[in-house]
């Protein structure tokens, strides 16, 4: 990743303080990846724009409480990732007729996207928690005790989460899931 | 397969939501710094941003994006030609009330306010001076009724045998002829009352935000329920559920009273039932953008779906009487957007509504059921 802790704290220190550039910063620093980790785990581009931005704001009305002596990423994550699940869950127990019953004109996908053909289709055959685990494990790159610290589950859950999701990826993806 | 290649939407959505974190941290108090005096250089330091933004292709891109989202859609027709389906609109401005038929024709009806349909779109209750007045759409009055205080918000029992209005701060109920006119309630906020369909029984707002569900034939109390000051009250058409909003949250009662659900949003302004169903579409602002979502009115927690989001502010909603279409009125673009079901994925827009109707365009509603 782009960007040392230290220049994540200056641009935390800045945006206390009110510096656009340094917000900016982070903002442009964080956003690939929070948006990609939620569009992995929802499967919606409209639903992972809201997710990504609303965890963004919740930094943004936060900022003044937060302790620049910790990481901003994983904080971060942990509201994206959560808030991911939270959506797939309630997503999957009401899946109405009535959810495709209105144009979603603000978010198009994107069908030419390599995400929306291999990797996001075979994800999505996943149950919600061990697609999390798999995108913060390969995509944001956390250790499997960092994940269960985000998730608060238990390492071992995390472990057993990431090797089913793998298998079952790897039956659909052989090869190219390094 | 690579992790690194950007998701669907991922650029898009980036610069629409940097716009929004933008204006979210220049809305909050920075933390105090040591006083220097930095004026000269916040002056420059400003200036240059702004140069910067402005001359750099990121900041292009965004000023962009902003400046389009808030034209609104692009093709819009100059004109509203003709309705997307049958119904007629009513449509309130500060120079009257319109009525919209499925033509595109309208008619103004002079100096009329707060107007809202018969049950089937026969006539039309509406306020003129102190007068409330029963009229058909061609602007022919069947009666009127003069009373003390500012009258407002008429609605219809579902019937069409009562009419429930506010006059001053008191809510009246009248019959559908204009005879029997009474006082329901000494005390009402303004918010319109809401007739339980199939009943003479109406709900209403407390100037406390209590919701109250009368009987207007024997004025006897069905239920109440602590709400947060709503603005908007509405049953669905089953009459099941009664949705009430307020700027900061929406409350979902099932038809004894008791809650259904109730969730936090963020600086709503108005709902409406989807026809036919228990599932609410909601427009909420938040900073310098606007979303409509629907929702399950059983869980307020899960968005079914988004329907539609852009920058700037939305108004009014009106479902179409089929409940296939979705007038919303953008106001920020000056436009209405008609939008249809997933299998067409079609969104009509419309523009120069103020140019069309008058300064301060509001829907009254999409009339009538088949």
């Amino acid at each position: 990743m782009a960007g040392s802790g230290g220049d994540e704290r200056a641009w935390v220190r800045g945006a206390q303080t009110g510096s656009v550039s340094d917000l900016e910063a982070l903002f442009r620093h964080h956003w690939p990846r929070a948006y990609r980790a939620a569009y992995l785990v929802v499967h919606d581009a409209a639903a992972a724009e809201d997710i990504a931005q609303e965890s963004f704001l919740a930094a943004v009305r936060n900022l003044d409480r937060f302790d620049r002596r910790r990481r901003f990423g994983p904080w971060l994550h942990r509201i994206v990732v959560n808030r991911a699940i939270d959506w797939s869950r309630a997503r999957s127990l009401r899946r109405e007729a009535g959810d495709t019953a209105l144009a979603d004109a603000a978010a198009p996908a994107a069908a030419g996207n390599p995400h929306s053909r291999s990797l996001a289709g075979a994800l999505a055959e996943l149950s919600e928690e061990h697609r999390a685990v798999i995108v913060l494990r390969h995509l944001l790159e956390y250790t499997p005790g960092e994940i269960a610290d985000l998730l608060d589950v238990p390492r071992g859950t995390v472990n057993s989460r990431l090797r089913r999701g793998l298998d079952q990826l790897q039956g659909r993806l052989g090869a190219e899931l390094r | 397969m690579s992790w690194r290649e950007p998701a669907p939407g991922e650029r898009e959505a980036e610069e629409r939501s940097w716009a929004i974190v933008h204006a979210a941290h220049a809305q909050r108090e920075p933390l105090p710094r040591p006083r220097r005096n930095r004026a000269p250089l916040v002056v420059l330091a400003t200036a240059l941003a702004i140069a910067a933004a402005v001359l750099s292709p990121p900041g292009r891109a965004v000023l962009s994006s902003i400046r389009d989202a808030v034209r609104g859609e692009r093709n819009a027709r100059p004109a509203l030609f003709s309705l997307p389906t049958g119904g007629r609109l009513l449509v309130e401005s500060s120079r009257g009330v319109w009525v919209v038929q499925r033509d595109g024709s309208k008619r103004l009806l002079s100096g009329y306010r707060d107007a809202a349909w018969s049950p089937r779109g026969l006539y039309l209750a509406a306020v003129r001076g102190h007068e409330l007045r029963a009229l058909e759409p061609n602007g022919e009055v069947h009666w009127s009724l003069a009373r003390r205080g500012r009258l407002a918000l008429p609605r219809w029992s579902s019937e069409g045998f009562r009419i429930a209005y506010l006059a001053g701060r008191s809510l009246r109920v009248v019959d559908g002829d204009g005879t029997r006119d009474r006082l329901l309630a000494r005390r009402a906020a303004a918010t319109p009352p809401a007739w339980l369909p199939a009943t003479h029984e109406v709900a209403y707002v407390e100037p406390s935000g209590t919701v109250r569900v009368v009987d207007a034939d024997s004025t006897r109390t069905v239920w109440t329920g602590r709400t947060d000051r709503p603005f908007l009250l509405q049953w669905s058409d089953d009459g099941a559920r009664l949705l009430a909003l307020s700027e900061r949250s929406l409350d979902v009662f099932r038809r004894d009273g008791r809650p259904s659900s109730s969730g936090p949003i963020s600086d709503a302004s108005t709902a409406a039932f989807l026809p036919g169903t228990h599932r609410i579409a909601l427009v909420e602002r938040f900073y310098d953008r606007s979303t409509v979502r629907l929702f399950a009115a059983d869980d307020l927690g899960m968005r079914l779906h988004r329907i539609f989001a852009g920058a700037g502010v939305f108004g009014d909603l009106a479902w179409s009487p089929d409940g296939k279409w979705l007038l919303l009125s953008w106001d920020s673009a000056d436009q209405w957007l008609f939008i249809r079901s997933a299998a067409v994925r079609k969104v009509v827009a419309v523009s120069n509504v103020v140019g069309s109707f008058g300064a301060n365009p509001a829907l009254d509603g999409w009339c009538c059921p088949p």
